[in-house]
């Protein structure tokens, strides 16, 4: 089992503190999203874990070591930080054997991540040529290389096209099936919601939540259900018995605010309201998240335990 | 981790970017050329040292060493191109003398080379004025041009991984090689003497009047390489990636 833990992790540049105080885990088998706005340090927490900075107090380890304790790390720990970190005048080629040589992977594992990312036909072209797209899975392929238990990517949909969300959806949710460990950070809040399980969520360097995500949508997003009816009237009075307040919509459909179908459903069914159409509407992650983030100063008063 | 996977991976960063065995092929296709006019045009004058005149294309292609030496490290500081380095091999100290290592062997191996051709070419137009040179005076030019082509590119290295920039690295040498060592060094004082490409060119001297030898000369610019070698590995094991 191998988790990614903060404990208290604090860093300062000069006298901005880009990360506060921050303590939470990323545990296998699923994968964690890691949301919040720019300058919320996420990518600065990614590289702490990594190392590659040095915590003002606190630690980050990856299952129970530091990243720089580590033999062969690539082995353990995959990362995507940054898509222009390839030389443009190396081949994608060239730059995953220059990766795989310092932690002994061979050059077959090269080829395999460069098909699994869909860029085999054109890992001979140097990389300048490379759409902003191509890259992203350049750099994704360089954190599968050495087939870790931890995969870490900072914004890894960025430049996508459509086909490659699809795709990056699916490598993710497999990665988390194999038993892997998955932080994706992203600011992109359907393209989170369609691909985690669990959520860590920063602002200004502070943990806002660490939940799970349905949890974190049906704690914030009020449940509504939609219907159609051929008799208005009877659909009125059937809520209304039961004290529910019902909308009208230009199109004619109905909204009932903080009701589940479940009840809605049974309840007009028993008035013999005529139903063409009955469903719940899901509050979506970026309405929860928009909602944390208008009450972010109430909210880190008082931190959210799992 | 061992350090050879880690040297191999630095040595392969070389050879898979056209522009830095460009450097080397320059370095030896500039020196030799100079080398070889200057053999060719020289008149004798009542200075005339025929070793360091068939090894003076050196003195230009020096800058292609010292482009080598900054451009294999500068590669490093471009687009986070460091902290995938750095991800992959977490041990900087290690890192850093790989890096250092796959700069110098290949200048020293292709400043051989450069300094035997150079000496060649140099001679075959200097022609009886050269016939004086004894085969050990050739033997410390040749073995001492490489060393000081070496510890040229290591400074720039090194000056390069302290400043995180090729670019800023390239505007403070250049010039400095090209303008102000020629400038007070022909005010030969005791301290223009041991500036670092001052001193290390002593070696390819026949004779020498100054201070330094030719090889106390080497070993001065050996330190001026050593302290930048040390400030660029404070550099890269204390900052931030």
């Amino acid at each position: 089992m191998t988790s990614i833990d903060v404990q208290d992790l604090t860093k300062e540049y000069g006298t901005r503190r880009a990360v506060d105080h921050l303590t939470f885990r990323v545990e296998p088998g699923r994968v964690t999203g890691f949301l919040g706005p720019n300058g919320a340090g996420k990518s600065t927490t990614m590289r702490l874990v990594l190392g590659l900075d040095r915590p003002t107090s606190g630690t980050a380890t990856v299952g129970g070591r530091a990243y720089v304790t580590l033999h062969e790390p690539l082995r353990h720990v995959g990362a995507l930080l940054d898509a222009r970190a390839a030389h443009g005048s190396r081949t994608a080629r060239d730059h995953l054997r220059v990766l795989a040589a310092s932690n002994r992977i061979p050059n077959r594992r090269v080829d395999e991540v460069l098909e699994e990312t869909g860029l085999a036909s054109v890992a001979r072209r140097r990389t300048k040529t490379y759409s902003l797209g191509m890259r992203q899975r350049l750099g994704i392929a360089a954190a599968l290389l050495g087939n870790p238990e931890v995969v870490m990517l900072d914004e890894p949909s960025n430049g996508l096209d459509p086909e490659g969300i699809i795709w990056i959806r699916e490598l993710l949710r497999r990665l988390a099936g194999e038993g892997r460990t998955v932080l994706v950070s992203s600011h992109l809040m359907n393209e989170t919601a369609s691909f985690a399980d669990h959520l860590v969520v920063l602002g200004r360097g502070r943990l806002l939540a660490d939940t799970p995500m349905r949890e974190f949508i049906h704690a914030r997003v009020e449940p509504r259900v939609r219907i159609r009816t051929t008799d208005a009237t009877a659909l009125k009075t059937a809520l209304a018995r039961h004290g529910h307040d019902a909308v009208e919509h230009e199109d004619g459909h109905w909204t009932v605010h903080h009701a589940r179908v479940d009840d809605i459903g049974r309840l007009i069914s028993q008035a013999g309201v005529p139903v063409l159409e009955l469903a719940a509407e899901e509050g979506t992650l970026e309405q929860a998240y928009l909602d944390l983030t208008a009450t972010e100063t109430e909210f880190t008063a008082r931190p959210l335990e799992v | 981790m061992s350090f050879v996977p880690v040297l191999h991976t630095e040595w392969l960063k070389i050879r898979t970017l056209r522009s830095l065995p460009g450097a080397l092929l320059a370095l030896f296709a500039v020196t030799t050329a100079f080398s070889a006019v200057a053999g060719a045009s020289e008149d004798s004058d009542p200075e005339f040292d025929p070793l360091s005149m068939a090894l003076s294309g050196v003195l230009p292609g020096q800058i292609a060493a010292i482009s080598f030496g900054a451009m294999a490290v500068s590669s490093e500081y471009h687009g986070g191109a460091l902290r995938l380095s750095l991800a992959a091999v977490p041990q900087r100290g290690r890192w850093f003398a790989a890096k250092v290592t796959a700069i110098a062997v290949p200048t020293l191996l292709v400043g051989l080379v450069t300094a035997f051709t150079a000496l060649v070419a140099g001679r075959a137009g200097l022609g009886s004025a050269a016939s004086g040179l004894t085969a050990a005076e050739q033997v410390r030019g040749v073995v001492g041009c490489a060393i000081y082509l070496m510890l040229m590119a290591l400074f720039a290295a090194g000056l390069t991984a302290l400043l995180r920039s090729g670019v800023a690295t390239l505007s403070v040498l250049i010039p400095f090689i090209l303008v102000v060592s020629f400038v007070i060094g022909d005010a030969a004082g005791t301290v223009a003497d041991f500036l670092p490409d001052r001193a290390g060119q002593m070696v390819i001297h026949r004779t020498y009047d100054g201070t330094l030898g030719p090889w106390s000369g080497l070993m001065v610019t050996a330190l001026w390489t050593a302290v930048a070698l040390l400030a660029g590995a404070w550099s890269v094991r204390r900052r931030d990636a």
